[in-house]
C-alpha cells in the first residue's frame, strides 16, 4: 500500500456506508487533493476526466447469504473507498455496482448477464456461495467476463470454472481442512472423530481431513454425518468411540447452537478436546448462553474476528475502515456481529483486481485478455494494508490462492489465535490450468 | 473421484446460525401449550358472559375531532407524486434493494408496517391513498359523478374476486416470485399496476374498485376495522370533514356487514399467505419439498412447489374455516343460511390477521425501516443527502443475538395470542348476533374456537421453528 492510503485514513474515521463510498466517487478530486502530495495524485488528475471503472458485485442482499451480503458489502465499500481516495485504478475511478442474486444460482446468471449487458462492466466480483458461483462460471465464460469470486468454495481451484473466474482473495476449502491436521495432531489428540452435516459441505471436511490427519500421524477414528434437516443430536453422541482425542465438528445453521448445548450435556466437564470451523458461528456472539461448553476449544479463522494483542497496523487499518470494534462487531452496534472469518476476502480482491488492472495497463472492455494474463501472472501478494489476513501466494493457472490460517482457542468468550499455519500446511498438487485455454 | 464430484458440488455452509438458532434455545413448547390454553380457557370463560354487554361494549364510540376533508384530495396527490419518484428512483437509482428506496418503502414501509398502523391506529391510507386525487382529476375530465353510494358495489356478481384475484397474485410476487425486490423489475409491476387500477377505479367508480377491486386498499380497510380511531363514512366525493371517533380494539368488527363468500376467501387469503411466508422457510416445508435447508438453492428452484403451497395453504385454511362454520351450524341446530353464518364470522379471522402480519414482519421493519430513511435521502444513488440521513449507519444488531431473540420470540408470541383471543371475542360476540341465543351462540363457535386453538399453537409453531429460507 503507498502512502495515499494511510494518509486517507486520517480523514476517514467514520463506518463506511454505501453512501460514503458513493461520494467517494463524486467528491474523489477533492480528496485527492487534500492528499496533495501523494504520489498517485499527479497521474490522477491527469486522467480525472476519464470514464470510472465499473465493477459489478454480485452481492447476496437478499436471501440465505443476506448476513453475509451486509458484511461483504460493508468491506467492498469500505476498500473501494480507499482506493478511489487514492486515486483510483489506473487514475479512474472505481464505479461500484451493486446487483442483488438473492442467493440464487439462477439469478445470478441473470445479474451477470446484466452485468455484461446492460450495465457493461469490467469486471464482476464478489459471490460467496458456491452454487451461486457454480451456476455462473460458465456464463462469465460466455461473456467473456472477468470473474472474481470470494466464495472459499474449491471448484475455482478443482479445474470446474473457466478461464476467466479467479478466486485470488481467500483461500478454498479443501486447502483450508488440510492445514488444520499438523495442529491437530501436534496439539490436541491423535484420534479424531468427525461430525458433520450430511452433504456437500459436510463432504469437504470429510474427505479432505483424513488422508492430512494421516501424514500428520493420527487417525480419524469415525465419521458421523448429521441428516441436515435435523434439530436435535443427543442420540448421535453415543456413536463418538469412546478413546476419541479430538472432536471435529463443523455443524452450521440454526441447530448449532443446540448442538452445543446437547454436547455439552453429554460431556459434561470432561470431554474430548473440540475442534471445529468459525463458520458454524461466524457472525453470531461467542458470549452466547449456552456457547460456554466451548471454552477451551479451537477453531479455525480465516481472519481473526477479535483484534488480537499483536495485530499489525495493516490489520488495524483493515478493521478500522470496516468499521469493526475490537470484538468484531459493527463499530457502535455491538450486536451486530460481522462475518470476519471471510469477509477480508472481498478487500483482497479488490487491490489483487486494482494490481493486474495497473499492471495490465488496462484502459477499458478491449483489454479484458490482457487483464486476465495479468491477474495469471501474478504469484505472491505481500502482507500489508491491500492484504490485511496475510501473505499469499498465488497459482495462475489454478487461479487460486495460497494462504496462513489462523487456529484460535475461545476462551474468555473471546477467540485468541494460537497458531498460524504456514502457507505450505495447505498447498496441494494443481488440479487444472486454465492458461491452456484459449482466451 | 466420488469425494472430489461431492467437493464440486459443496456449497460453503453459511447457513446462518443465529436468530432462529437462538429461539430453538427457548421452551418454545411450554409457549405453544400455554399459548394454545390460554385461547381454549378464553373462550370458556366467555361460555359464561352474557354477550349483551360486550355488545354494548363494542357499539361504544367516542367522539375525537373532525378531519378537514379536503387534504385527503392534497394528501392523495403528495402520495402520488411520492410515488412516480419511487418509481423513479426504482429505475434509475441503485440496483441494490437495500439501497433502493422503492423496495424498501414499498415492501417494508407499505405492506409490512402501514397495514400494522391500519390495523392499530386507523384508516390512514383513506387519506393518502395516490389513486384518489388521480381519479378525481380524470373523472372530472370525463364527465363521471363522483358523489356515489356509500355501499358501492361491483357489477355482476363480481363481489370480492377482483380482490382476491390480485391479492392472490401480490402474494405470489412477495413469496414466490425469486427478485420481488429488484428495483427495476418492481417499478415496472407497480406502474402497471397503479394504471391498471387507475383505469379499474374510472370504470367501475373509485369506491367500489378500492374496496373489492384494488387488493391493498381492499385489504387495508378490512384491517382498519380492527383500529381504535374510526373515521365515519359519508360517501364519496363528501364535502363535509370527517369526523374521527375512537372504538374498542375489534369493536366493528362485530358489527361489519356479513360478506359475500369472495369475500370470506379474500379475507381467508390475507391470512394464509402470511401463513405460507412463515411456513415455507421451515425446515419441515423445505424438507417436506426436498430441499436441503442448510443449502436453500434459491427462490428460483422451488417455483412450482412454493406456487402449489401458497395456494394449497388458502385452500386448506378456507376448507377448515368453512368446515368449523358448517359444524358449528350443526351443533347450534339453528336454520340459519350458511353464507350468512360464514359472511359474518371471517370477520373474527381479522385479529389473528394482524398478528400474524406483525409476528412475520417485526424483525424485517425494525432492520429494512433504517435502510429505508437512508434510501430516500439519496433515491437515485447521486450522493445526495435531501434529508441528512443518507450515512445513517444501519443497526442491524437491533435484532441479533440471544437477548433479543428472547424479546422478539416474546413480542411475537405476546401479539399471536392477543389476536387469537380477540378473534374468540368478536366470534362470540358476532355468534350471538347471529343466533340470538346464549346457548345456540356457544354451541355454534365450538368448532371454530377449537380451530382458533389449534391456529394459535400454529403460528407459535411456525416462529419458533428452524428456518433455511
Amino acid at each position: 500500500m503507498t502512502d495515499e492510503s494511510t494518509k486517507s485514513s486520517l480523514i476517514l474515521r467514520k463506518p463506511l456506508t454505501r453512501r460514503s463510498a458513493l461520494k467517494g466517487l463524486a467528491g474523489g478530486l477533492g480528496a485527492a487533493a487534500a492528499l496533495g502530495t501523494a504520489p498517485g495524485f499527479v497521474r490522477y488528475a491527469q486522467a480525472a476526466s476519464s470514464a470510472p471503472i465499473k465493477i459489478g458485485f454480485e452481492c447476496h442482499r437478499t436471501g440465505i447469504g443476506a448476513a453475509y451480503g451486509r458484511w461483504y458489502e460493508r468491506t467492498t465499500n469500505a476498500a473501494v473507498k480507499l482506493i478511489n481516495d487514492a486515486g483510483g485504478i489506473n487514475g479512474r475511478q472505481i464505479q461500484l455496482i451493486v446487483e442483488d442474486d438473492g442467493t440464487d444460482a439462477k439469478r445470478g446468471t441473470e445479474v451477470m448477464e446484466k452485468f455484461a449487458s446492460e450495465h457493461k462492466v469490467d469486471v464482476v466480483f464478489g459471490t460467496l456461495f458456491s452454487n451461486v458461483v457454480i451456476a455462473n462460471g460458465p456464463t462469465a465464460g460466455d461473456l467473456k467476463m472477468p470473474y472474481y469470486v470470494v466464495s472459499e468454495g474449491h471448484q475455482v481451484a478443482a479445474g470446474k470454472m473457466n478461464r476467466y473466474v479467479f478466486q485470488p482473495g481467500i483461500t478454498d476449502v479443501k486447502s483450508q481442512v488440510m492445514a488444520m491436521a499438523p495442529f491437530i495432531t501436534g496439539n490436541l489428540g491423535k484420534k479424531v472423530t468427525q461430525i458433520f452435516p450430511d452433504y456437500a459441505f459436510g463432504y469437504d471436511h470429510r474427505d479432505n481431513l483424513p488422508p492430512s490427519i494421516e501424514k500428520a500421524g493420527g487417525k480419524v477414528v469415525a465419521q458421523i454425518a448429521i441428516p441436515p434437516t435435523e434439530t436435535s443430536f443427543t442420540r448421535y453422541f453415543p456413536q463418538i468411540p469412546s478413546d476419541t482425542d479430538v472432536i471435529y465438528h463443523v455443524m452450521v445453521g440454526p441447530a448449532v447452537l443446540t448442538f452445543v448445548k446437547e454436547m455439552g450435556e453429554f460431556y459434561g466437564s470432561k470431554g474430548p478436546q473440540l475442534f471445529g470451523f468459525i463458520d458454524s458461528l461466524e457472525a453470531v456472539d461467542m458470549a452466547t448462553p449456552g456457547l460456554e461448553f466451548l471454552d477451551g476449544s479451537h477453531f479455525w479463522e480465516g481472519s481473526p474476528r477479535y483484534l488480537q494483542a499483536n495485530a499489525d497496523e495493516a490489520q488495524k487499518f483493515y478493521r478500522d475502515h470496516v468499521g469493526i470494534d475490537e470484538n468484531g462487531a459493527a463499530k457502535g452496534d455491538p450486536k451486530d456481529v460481522s462475518t470476519a472469518g471471510h469477509m477480508f476476502g472481498c478487500w483482497e480482491t479488490l487491490y489483487v483486481i486494482k494490481k493486474a488492472m495497473e499492471d495490465a495497463g488496462y484502459q477499458g472492455p478491449d483489454d479484458k485478455k490482457k487483464l486476465i494474463e495479468a491477474t495469471e501472472a501474478m504469484t505472491a501478494f505481500a502482507e500489508g494494508k491491500e492484504h490485511p489476513q496475510g501473505d499469499k501466494t498465488f497459482d495462475g493457472k489454478t487461479h487460486q490462492c495460497f494462504g496462513h490460517q489462523n487456529i484460535s482457542q475461545f476462551k474468555d468468550k473471546k477467540l485468541t489465535v494460537v497458531h498460524r499455519t504456514s502457507i505450505e500446511d495447505g498447498m496441494y498438487p494443481p488440479e487444472a490450468d486454465y492458461t491452456t485455454e484459449k482466451l | 473421484m466420488l469425494g472430489g464430484l461431492a467437493l464440486l458440488q459443496a456449497a460453503p455452509a453459511f447457513a446462518h446460525a443465529g436468530d432462529s438458532g437462538f429461539v430453538l434455545l427457548l421452551p418454545t413448547g411450554y409457549y405453544l401449550a400455554g399459548g394454545a390454553f390460554a385461547v381454549a380457557l378464553s373462550f370458556a370463560i366467555l361460555a359464561a358472559v352474557p354477550p349483551g354487554p360486550l355488545d354494548r361494549l363494542a357499539a361504544w364510540r367516542m367522539k375525537l375531532f373532525s378531519a378537514p376533508i379536503e387534504w385527503r384530495l392534497l394528501l392523495s396527490w403528495i402520495s402520488c407524486a411520492v410515488f412516480l419518484a419511487l418509481v423513479a428512483a426504482g429505475y434509475w437509482g441503485s440496483r441494490d434493494p437495500l439501497s433502493n428506496p422503492l423496495p424498501l418503502v414499498f415492501w417494508t414501509m407499505l405492506w409490512g408496517a402501514l397495514a400494522i398502523v391500519e390495523g392499530l391506529v386507523g384508516d390512514v391510507w383513506f387519506w393518502i391513498n395516490p389513486w384518489y386525487g388521480p381519479w378525481r382529476l380524470l373523472a372530472a375530465l370525463t364527465g363521471r359523478k363522483i358523489a356515489e353510494q356509500t355501499d358501492a358495489t361491483l357489477p355482476g356478481g363480481l363481489a370480492y374476486w377482483p380482490a382476491a384475484i390480485l391479492f392472490l397474485a401480490f402474494a405470489w410476487l412477495e413469496l414466490v416470485y425469486p427478485a420481488p425486490e429488484d428495483p427495476g423489475r418492481l417499478a415496472t409491476i407497480l406502474l402497471v399496476y397503479y394504471l391498471a387500477n387507475l383505469l379499474a377505479a374510472l370504470v367501475f367508480g373509485y369506491r367500489a374498485w378500492m374496496r373489492h377491486g384494488e387488493c391493498l386498499s381492499a385489504f387495508f380497510l378490512m384491517i382498519s376495522r380492527l383500529a381504535l380511531l374510526v373515521g365515519r363514512d359519508a360517501g364519496e366525493g363528501q364535502t363535509r370533514d370527517r369526523p374521527i371517533d375512537c372504538a374498542l380494539p375489534g369493536a366493528r368488527l362485530a358489527s361489519a356487514e356479513t360478506l359475500p363468500p369472495s369475500g370470506v376467501v379474500f379475507l381467508l387469503l390475507a391470512l394464509s399467505s402470511v401463513s405460507f411466508d412463515g411456513l415455507s422457510r421451515t425446515f419441515a416445508w423445505l424438507g417436506f419439498v426436498g430441499v436441503n435447508p442448510l443449502e436453500f438453492p434459491g427462490r428460483s428452484a422451488v417455483i412450482g412447489v412454493n406456487t402449489a403451497g401458497l395456494v394449497g395453504m388458502a385452500a386448506a385454511l378456507i376448507g377448515v374455516f368453512l368446515l368449523a362454520v358448517w359444524l358449528g351450524q350443526r351443533l347450534s341446530g339453528d336454520a340459519i343460511p350458511f353464507r350468512r353464518a360464514t359472511g359474518a364470522l371471517a370477520w373474527s379471522i381479522i385479529p389473528i390477521s394482524l398478528a400474524y402480519h406483525i409476528a412475520h414482519n417485526l424483525t424485517e421493519i425494525l432492520v429494512n425501516s433504517q435502510y429505508a430513511l437512508a434510501a430516500i435521502s439519496d433515491p437515485l444513488a447521486k450522493g445526495w443527502d435531501l434529508f441528512g440521513t443518507a450515512g445513517l449507519h444501519v443497526h442491524a444488531g437491533i435484532t441479533a443475538g440471544y437477548d433479543s431473540a428472547w424479546v422478539i420470540w416474546n413480542t411475537q408470541a405476546a401479539v399471536i395470542i392477543a389476536g387469537h383471543l380477540l378473534a374468540v371475542l368478536v366470534a362470540h360476540v358476532v355468534a350471538w348476533r347471529l343466533h340470538g341465543s346464549g346457548r345456540k351462540a356457544l354451541l355454534s363457535q365450538v368448532p371454530l374456537a377449537l380451530l382458533m386453538v389449534f391456529y394459535t399453537a400454529f403460528g407459535l409453531w411456525l416462529l419458533a421453528s428452524p428456518t433455511g429460507a
